[in-house]
């Protein structure tokens, strides 16, 4: 079942939990897989009321603060364990027809030059797309305001994370972006822009940075918090690679227990895509380290709203399971691919398609076992609270290593 | 397989100054500088090694290695509590540093110190997440004095063709071994290009005293391998240092021959 099912269905069950965890005055709703989140957007895109769709309490408000804080670091679930068995079953369903002998085609980049093609979530999900939504999908745009917007709420996010301040959003923001060489058409091209336009966009990221500013508490250093940590997975001896660039990590990489919480910063309006994208970080941070991230979520800044995943073996299987389906398109070359569809389109609003159940069944393997065996959400059987992004060192294996 | 070697053996020395002496004894112009990149490089972008390098700027990619060993080294002191604490007053000590007497730890404490609040920001970030997993790698506390993290380059130029020199730069010896922290994932020849640094670390002891190990670290792909320093992995290393340097020197050769514009 995709997000905007879980936004707009009256079939889910629906639990109303205090405000100290979920928001005040906020409705949560949980689906089969564990997912809690708030739902509902504060606004329509033009900033009024949605005249349908999302149940919003009256009183609501974002998350900031320690109760921002508590709703990533409590799940409802118990954190999962390390589990290499998992692990190496998702890595044989992504690597599953890839060729073994070196860079293959992807329709991508620097295929000539042999060097291994990159595979990210973008990539991905207009691999997927079905062909309504990939004829209407224009492309990425080199220079928009909401382009801009989103680079220069990234980058002050970053700087959030890193200083704990913003001053002067706009002019800070495109300070950061300058030093980037890949991002000086952008700096430039706002730096043309006609006043008004520049007006609107300078109210945007004020209004974006102030919010992020009011809600975001400081992370403590130990809890490790890093932010563009990219995530990067060769598959097949280098055939393909997945890469991903998480906007927040917090807690201990590659421990043997999951301490990491992974969160994407969006400056637009929540997507059903967004979910999908969250998957995919956990798989890369799962198959990557050996251990999945605890949970994965999206802060959208435009409203302060917060999904949040805790990562299950189910969320991770159809992850996999959607990235062998892209990946098959993507190195198809001319083949017609075995599973691949419109149930794999993240912007098919009508799709009926459940990412764990309903999903086009590839490799029976992934799906036996323990791993794929439903799980309620409780939420009132929660972790202990003492339960911080980093918990406990354990063994250190470069010590173990290089002092042998 | 060969055994373990303590010293670099004179076998090893000979094939390099042979190899070296053959691709670049007559080689003109400007220092060749071998490093852990332009190794990478000569299997990977071979054309880069050809031409010539562009005029130096800095950027935050050349700030976050520097800085974040700077802020893992102030961790394992006990001064802060992670990377995200310390990279700030780092920097900031630093630049204090450089403008009271003129001297630069880092080199770009000018450069840092001149950009605003938004880029200075970015830079920190961007050594912040270098740092965290290195960081996060090892007790570097407990360490104590068994491990150094950062410290000099090492170099060695080859004897009788003083246009090259070798640069070997790890992020940490600890005990016998040396750490390599390095973007991206390892590739087909990480194994040699972890041996390189073994053979530079060795070449440049005085008494040509090798490390054990090499021990490679790539945070972005999770990968962690060790390459147990032996003959045939240096005489590996000394193959590719080689090739490389013949790649320079062709390109400066034909860029020579080549008719003006």
């Amino acid at each position: 079942m995709q997000t905007t099912e879980l936004l707009d269905t009256e079939l889910l069950d629906t639990v109303q939990v205090d405000g100290e965890q979920v928001g005040a005055g906020r409705v949560a709703r949980t689906d089969g897989t564990g997912r809690v989140r708030q739902v509902g957007d504060p606004r329509s895109a033009e900033g009024a009321p949605a005249a349908h769709g999302p149940v919003w309490a009256a009183d609501w408000r974002p998350l900031a603060g320690p109760a921002l804080l508590d709703r990533l670091r409590v799940t409802g679930r118990a954190r999962p364990a390390a589990d290499p068995d998992l692990v190496a079953r998702l890595l044989a369903h992504l690597e599953h027809g890839l060729p073994v002998d070196g860079p293959v085609a992807t329709g991508g980049r620097a295929d000539a030059t042999g060097r291994t093609p990159v595979v990210t979530a973008e990539r991905l999900t207009r691999a997927l797309a079905c062909p309504a939504h990939a004829a209407a999908d224009p492309g990425p745009a080199d220079r928009s305001l909401p382009l801009a917007c989103g680079a220069l709420v990234d980058v002050l996010f970053r700087q959030l994370v890193t200083t704990g301040t913003i001053g002067d959003p706009l002019a800070e923001g495109l300070d950061a972006l300058a030093l980037d060489e890949r991002r000086t058409p952008l700096v430039e091209w706002v730096d043309g822009l006609a006043p008004h336009e520049r007006a609107e966009l300078e109210a945007e990221v004020t209004r974006q940075a102030e919010g992020l500013r009011s809600r975001w508490p400081r992370l403590d250093p130990s809890w490790l918090p890093r932010t563009h940590d990219c995530l990067r997975v060769p598959l097949a001896g280098g055939a393909v690679e997945l890469v991903t660039r998480v906007d927040l990590a917090v807690g201990r990489p590659a421990t043997s227990a999951s301490t990491v919480a992974l969160v994407d910063v969006r400056s637009g309006a929540r997507r059903p895509v967004h979910a999908a994208d969250r998957g995919f970080q956990a798989l890369l941070e799962t198959v990557r380290s050996g251990v999945p991230p605890f949970v994965v979520a999206t802060y959208y800044a435009r409203t302060g709203e917060l999904d949040v995943d805790p990562v299950t073996p189910e969320l991770l299987v159809a992850a996999a399971r959607r990235c062998r389906a892209g990946l098959e398109v993507l190195t198809a070359d001319g083949r017609a691919p075995t599973a691949v569809g419109a149930p794999w389109c993240a912007t098919c609003a009508t799709s009926t398609v459940d990412l764990v159940a309903g999903a086009p069944t590839a490799d029976p393997d992934l799906t036996s076992g323990p791993a794929a065996e439903p799980r309620l959400v409780e939420l009132g059987s929660r972790p202990s609270s003492s339960a911080a992004p980093v918990d406990d060192v354990g063994p250190l294996p470069l010590l173990e290593e290089v002092a042998a | 397989m060969s055994a373990d070697v303590d010293v670099v053996p004179g076998s090893v020395c000979d094939r390099l100054v042979g190899g070296l002496t053959t691709t670049a004894g007559d080689l003109t112009g400007p220092p060749v500088e071998v490093t852990l990149s332009s190794l990478r490089r000569s299997t990977t972008d071979p054309d880069s090694l050809a031409r010539p390098d562009g005029p130096f700027a800095w950027k935050p990619a050349f700030v976050r290695r520097s800085l974040g060993l700077a802020a893992v080294r102030a961790c394992a002191d006990g001064r802060y509590r992670g990377p995200a604490e310390a990279v700030g007053p780092v920097a900031a000590e630093a630049v204090d540093e450089w403008r009271r007497t003129g001297w630069r730890t880092f080199h770009w404490e000018p450069w840092f110190a001149g950009l605003g609040v938004g880029a200075r920001a970015a830079v920190l970030a961007g050594a912040v997440t270098w740092a965290t997993p290195v960081w996060a790698s090892a007790d570097w506390a407990a360490l104590g004095d068994r491990a150094v993290v950062g410290g000099a380059d090492d170099l060695w130029t080859c004897p009788g063709v003083p246009t090259v020199r070798l640069k070997g730069r790890c992020e940490a010896r600890v005990g016998p071994a040396l750490v390599s922290v390095s973007c991206g994932a390892p590739g087909a020849h990480w194994a040699e290009e972890l041996g390189y640094l073994g053979l530079v670390a060795g070449l440049s002891d005085p008494d040509h005293r090798l490390p054990a190990r090499v021990v490679g670290l790539w945070p972005e792909s999770g990968d962690r391998r060790t390459a147990p320093v032996d003959e045939a992995l240096l005489v590996a290393a000394v193959d590719r240092v080689v090739a490389a340097v013949d790649l320079v020197a062709c390109g400066r050769r034909a860029a020579a021959h080549a008719p003006a514009a």
